[in-house]
């Protein structure tokens, strides 16, 4: 009974935080806006509807281009879900993406690999790479006490040089304008599985099957759960006999793999040369979804397309009325507050044991009274 | 009976936690002007909740409470500290660093007259003056870190009296005193009385009520069972009224049968991080098939010698076997393997993850085994039977075995943590205060079962503050003292007035004596 209760609550508590945010975003828009109700409608409903020429239909590119998006931020989610599991406050997938793309996009120039194989190689190797780099934060964490937050923090901006002046002074194509790779070769790029111009390509369909994967992996596997152990109670683990170190390096090196993987799918299936010269912001974007998620694998890809979908809204909010698209940056951050507040609703928690419980004692006593009769 | 003779009264408090845990059902209790009151009951009754209420730590969820027949609510320490009422907990709330006059104006210190600095001499000073008035000798001028247990319960009541406190509650005071600690206190509560003081005595020691109490309270599960003339009630009545049935202080165990030796310590030192001696050459031995029982006034070195035990704490010298193994500077995965499993003292930090459920809970040391393992993934159905075997086994009152384990009761708790550690087929079960704090249910079933496992060939070594669990538990029992071992008996007759000799080291056997703690 109380256990029903209480999910129910957990979900009830996700969707008052999840309108709140929202409400705080509306209340900005109807500050700053002079016409709020038709970005309040592009906000909320402009992704899936379109309303050219007085006519409502289902939008489907813009359903595709809000799939596509989902597809960095899949991989950031999990990433970020399994670090977080192991109370690893890592923050490093940021640059990992940005790693991951550029690895990613020198194979897809460089490496002349049979069609078809040779994408899967290129997210292999940089998911490989990220992994590997993903041992710097988390090695120090276990052997020196260093604060993963604060190295993996510094480890992006170092991770961003060292792209940039690999970038710009071995991998530029000099025929152009601006700073950017040769393009890839067409079989290093990522298929697409729609027509169109939407970029829905077939990694939509492997960060589906990863995060399955890792949900697996997470409740369903040994390391998962000693993770996951550590993540509750370190001392309890310790005691266990898990290898607590050994635990934390490998959910730390999986936060790696998972954001290359993510980093050069997006890449190659997106762009037809590497463009990025500033970190691309996935990595945050993983850590807002994974706290929606609840750090559950199998919740990720809710979450993601829940932000893919604000995201979609607040840009034809922005293209269509005077709305700064910037608001999508207030209504995650009133997310990212309304969920990570321990004490959100906390009240209303305690009155609902207090219900469950008074029931539990009336019934056992009726109960003990039947019996004494 | 005229109301406005009480000086406290708390009419129908009921308090439920968040996890759900009603510690308080209407509850109602008065305590006159002047008078010893005794609250008792068994461990998890509810009167150190009820007192916490009274102290402004905790908010009741429902009643009202009155202090000289005035409607008061209490929102935290600090009112209830204002309106006279003081509370010395179980658990010192004292700073080791600081003197014992530091700790005494703690908060309230008298400055010079800059208003800058303390004004220590005044400290001492006001420290001396109470100390006098009201007969509870202190050394103003001693560090507490280096004083005696009965000492800082000093400090802590004269604490409360230097606050002004005319109400003062004790919770479980005796709990880590000697018997002649006790004795004096005692002396020292009498007095206060004769002053006028009101006094709230909380224990589940019968003995003691009789000895010092005017009237009692007797609090079972929750609620308030009866208030009594101590005079006009006997010790059997109490125990019936506390726990619905006579309290069941003998165990029935058979004869141990020793075999070979499983632990081994030879030669222990320990020197801790204040540069004290916590542990000074202790050896002894648990064979096959016995209860070795470690008694002592905490902080004598018990704790320190667990800790090496299970590879938390590294000694300066001497060495611990297991099975003729060292295991000093092993991990613990590795102290496991030896087949050591471990009841430990705090259990929510060490014995659980709390929001894990309670499969999660009892599978923590051997998830990694063949059986529950099919490649690379979990057999979901073998850890299924094990952890509904193991609820099955320790009767863990719970829902399913996907109940998060937080929202368990105490004693239920610790069920899930004694089903994991003495399930591992282990050859040595260390148990640290295996029973503190839990229902007469669990705690009964926690003893009987280390006595199965022990008669069937386990080692076990408990340690406990429970004075009346080591002396009917043990087959064989250490009393430690100041870091040594004081005494070893393998006779089995003991009484507490003796171990109390012991551990407070008024009396140490010979070398001899204690040398045949090792079985060597």
């Amino acid at each position: 009974m109380r256990d029903k209760r209480m999910v129910l609550f957990g979900f009830v508590r996700g969707a008052a935080a999840i309108v709140l945010a929202l409400a705080v975003g509306a209340i900005f828009i109807f500050l700053s806006s002079d016409e709020p109700f038709t970005a309040l409608r592009y906000l909320l409903i402009g992704p899936f509807v379109s309303f050219h020429g007085g006519v409502t239909a289902f939008n489907t590119q813009n359903f595709y281009q809000i799939l596509a998006a989902m597809i960095p931020t899949i991989f950031t989610g999990l990433a970020v879900c399994v670090m977080f599991s192991a109370n690893q406050f890592n923050l490093a997938a940021e640059g990992c993406v940005l790693v991951g793309g550029f690895v990613g996009s020198l194979i897809g120039i460089y490496a002349n690999i049979a069609t078809g194989w040779h994408p899967v190689i290129c997210v292999l190797v940089s998911a490989v790479v990220c992994g590997l780099i993903m041992l710097i934060p988390s090695v120090l964490k276990v052997t020196l006490g260093a604060s993963e937050m604060v190295t993996s923090l510094m480890l992006n901006f170092v991770l961003l040089y060292i792209v940039l002046h690999f970038l710009n002074y071995h991998f530029a194509d000099r025929s152009k304008g601006a700073t950017m790779t040769f393009p890839f070769l067409d079989s290093a790029k990522i298929p697409s599985l729609v027509s169109g111009t939407s970029k829905l390509t077939w990694g939509f369909v492997v960060a589906l099957i990863i995060s399955f994967l890792v949900w697996v992996f997470m409740y369903r596997t040994r390391w998962g759960y000693a993770i996951r152990m550590i993540g509750i109670n370190e001392s309890f683990s310790l005691y266990s006999g898990m290898n607590v170190g050994r635990m934390i390096i490998l959910s730390s090196v999986i936060g790696g793999i998972l954001s290359g993987m993510g980093g050069s799918l997006e890449v190659l299936g997106r762009y037809n040369t590497f463009v990025w010269r500033e970190l691309p912001g996935y990595g945050w974007t993983g850590v807002t979804i994974a706290i929606l998620a609840k750090n559950n694998p199998g919740a990720v890809p809710l979450a993601a397309f829940f932000l893919a979908y604000l995201n979609k809204g607040c840009q034809l909010m922005s293209t269509h009325s005077d709305v700064p698209s910037e608001m999508i940056d207030i209504i995650q951050a009133a997310i990212f507050l309304f969920f990570a507040a321990e004490q959100f609703l906390s009240g209303f928690r305690q009155k609902l044991v207090v219900k469950t419980t008074r029931e539990e004692l009336v019934r056992a006593e009726s109960l003990d009274a039947i019996e004494g009769e | 009976m005229d109301a406005h003779e009480y000086v406290v009264r708390m009419e129908n408090i009921s308090k439920i936690y968040p996890n759900g845990i009603a510690a308080n059902r209407e509850v109602n209790f008065s305590v006159r002007e002047g008078e010893i009151h005794a609250l008792i009951g068994e461990n998890g009754a509810g009167k150190s909740t009820l007192m916490k209420i009274l102290f402004g730590m905790e908010q009741p969820t429902a009643g009202k409470i009155y202090l000289n027949d005035q409607r008061i609510t209490l929102s935290s320490p600090l009112q209830a500290i204002s309106l006279g009422i003081g509370m010395v907990h179980q658990h010192f709330m004292l700073v080791p660093s600081l003197t014992v006059a530091e700790n005494i104006v703690l908060g309230m210190a008298p400055t010079t007259k800059s208003g800058l600095f303390i004004d220590y001499k005044e400290a001492v000073r006001l420290t001396r003056e109470y100390s006098e008035m009201y007969n509870l000798f202190v050394e103003p001028d001693a560090r507490v870190a280096d004083i005696a247990v009965g000492m800082k319960q000093k400090v802590e009541i004269l604490k409360a009296l230097v606050r002004g406190a005319r109400v003062l509650i004790l919770d479980e005071p005796t709990a880590v005193l000697t018997t002649q600690e006790t004795a004096e206190l005692f002396q020292e509560l009498k007095n206060l009385k004769d002053q006028g003081f009101t006094i709230i005595f909380i224990s589940h020691k019968l003995k003691e009520i009789k000895e010092l109490t005017d009237r009692i309270t007797i609090m079972r599960a929750g609620r308030s069972v009866g208030v009594y003339e101590t005079a006009s009630i006997t010790e059997q009545e109490i125990s019936r009224l506390m726990v619905g049935r006579d309290v069941v202080l003998k165990m029935d165990k058979p004869e141990a049968v020793p075999g070979e030796r499983v632990l081994c310590v030879e030669d222990l030192h320990y020197v801790n991080e204040w540069g004290k001696k916590m542990l000074d050459g202790v050896s002894f031995s648990v064979r096959q098939g016995e209860i070795v029982g470690i008694a002592g006034v905490e902080g004598n070195g018990q704790r320190e010698l667990v800790d090496i035990l299970f590879g938390l704490k590294l000694p300066d010298s001497g060495d611990a076997m297991v099975d003729g193994q060292s295991l000093v500077g092993l991990p613990q995965a590795r102290i496991r393997t030896l087949g050591v499993s471990y009841v430990p003292e705090d259990r929510m930090t060490f014995g659980i993850a709390q929001t894990a459920n309670i499969e999660e809970n009892v599978i923590s040391d051997r998830y990694r085994h063949k059986r529950f393992n099919r490649g690379p993934l979990f057999n979901m159905k073998s850890l299924h039977d094990e952890s509904d075997r193991l609820i099955m086994d320790y009767a863990v009152l719970c829902k399913s075995r996907s109940q998060e384990v937080g929202m368990l009761s105490g004693g239920n708790i610790q069920k899930v943590v004694v089903a994991r550690e003495f399930s591992s087929d282990p050859i040595l079960i260390i148990a640290d205060q295996p029973t503190r704090g839990i229902d007469v249910g669990a705690t009964e079933l926690i003893r009987n079962k280390l006595v199965e496992l022990s008669r069937a060939g386990m080692a076990v070594l408990l340690v406990s503050a429970d004075l009346n669990e080591v002396m009917e538990l043990s087959d064989n029992l250490i009393v430690m003292y100041n870091g040594q071992i004081a005494g070893y008996f393998d006779d089995g007759q003991w009484d507490d007035l003796m171990m109390g000799e012991y551990m407070l080291g008024l009396k140490r056997q010979s070398d001899d004596e204690i040398r045949r703690a090792c079985h060597a």
